[in-house]
């Protein structure tokens, strides 16, 4: 079984509930926030990631949970709160720093998988090892040179362990756009740190272009 | 499996977002050719080596006790 498919919560009823749902609302829900306040870091390295700026991440961060509460009567019980969570911060970030959602845009094209058109020419690659001398704040500028719906597919996916019909739920996006887009970003990221590596020495010249 | 078939399905398998049948084969092949297996190998690097540089921060003392205020 998928251990970073069970980590996003899958096998949970579906589809991942962000509607709202009446319920009860009490007094401060403690068992609520304890489990939201558990997402805190997860939260935070990705606004961190998504807005490139400590200060800025922590107001995303904190406005995230305070939205949190104030609908916290619209989570459904015993569905993926961290899903949920993402979601809020996701829509925060885009209207507030992003002036609005993408996906009311409709700018980036990329609904349909076209992996044909750029299929890598399996005999240029280089050999996995070149990645074990990158070093970590070179693949983090890379992460954050990408293009913010590239970079927030990534993050989800690649760095918090979603599954894609759960990345699907927070981006608002179907599953196969989610797909497009990952493919996208992990071109654009190894193109730049194999870019890097081989400006670096790690890999000879020639090597580690992505045929297209 | 041939090797087109393997590439389309690759990132898929890298996910483990492919049923069980899929996985399989896609296994299969990668035993049976290895520049599919390289390809294989460099983007499980790939994803391994963002997830490690891009997981280790963590939220500040400050927020977090701001937090636990706002949380009650």
């Amino acid at each position: 079984m998928r251990e970073e498919a069970k980590e996003a919560g899958l096998g949970l009823p579906e589809p991942v509930s962000l509607q709202p749902e009446p319920q009860s609302a009490g007094a401060a829900d403690t068992s609520f926030n304890q489990e939201a306040i558990g997402y805190l870091d997860t939260l935070y390295r990705t606004a961190l990631r998504l807005t490139r700026d400590p200060a800025k991440a922590e107001d995303l961060v904190q406005d995230t949970y305070v939205r949190a509460l104030r609908y916290q009567h619209s989570y459904r019980r015993g569905t993926n709160m961290k899903a949920w969570l993402f979601a809020i911060m996701r829509n925060l970030f885009w209207d507030r720093f992003r002036g609005g959602r993408p996906e009311a845009l409709s700018l980036d094209g990329d609904s349909e998988m076209s992996l044909y058109d750029t299929l890598p020419d399996v005999g240029a690659q280089p050999e996995a090892d070149v990645l074990d001398g990158i070093a970590a704040q070179e693949v983090i500028d890379a992460v954050e040179q990408l293009p913010e719906l590239h970079r927030e597919v990534v993050l989800l996916v690649d760095v918090e362990g979603f599954a894609y019909k759960d990345a699907a739920e927070v981006m608002g996006v179907p599953i196969g756009t989610v797909m497009s887009r990952l493919h996208r970003a992990r071109r654009q990221l190894q193109r730049s740190l194999l870019g890097y590596a081989r400006e670096a020495g790690i890999v000879s010249e020639g090597k580690g272009e992505s045929g297209e | 499996m041939n090797c087109g078939k393997c590439l389309e399905k690759l990132e898929g398998f890298v996910d483990r977002e492919l049923n069980e049948g899929e996985m399989a084969e896609v296994r299969q092949h990668l035993s049976d050719c290895a520049p599919c297996e390289g390809l294989f190998d460099l983007q499980v690097g790939m994803k391994r080596l963002v997830k490690r540089c891009c997981d280790q921060s963590t939220a500040p003392a400050h927020l977090r006790e701001r937090l636990s205020q706002i949380l009650g």
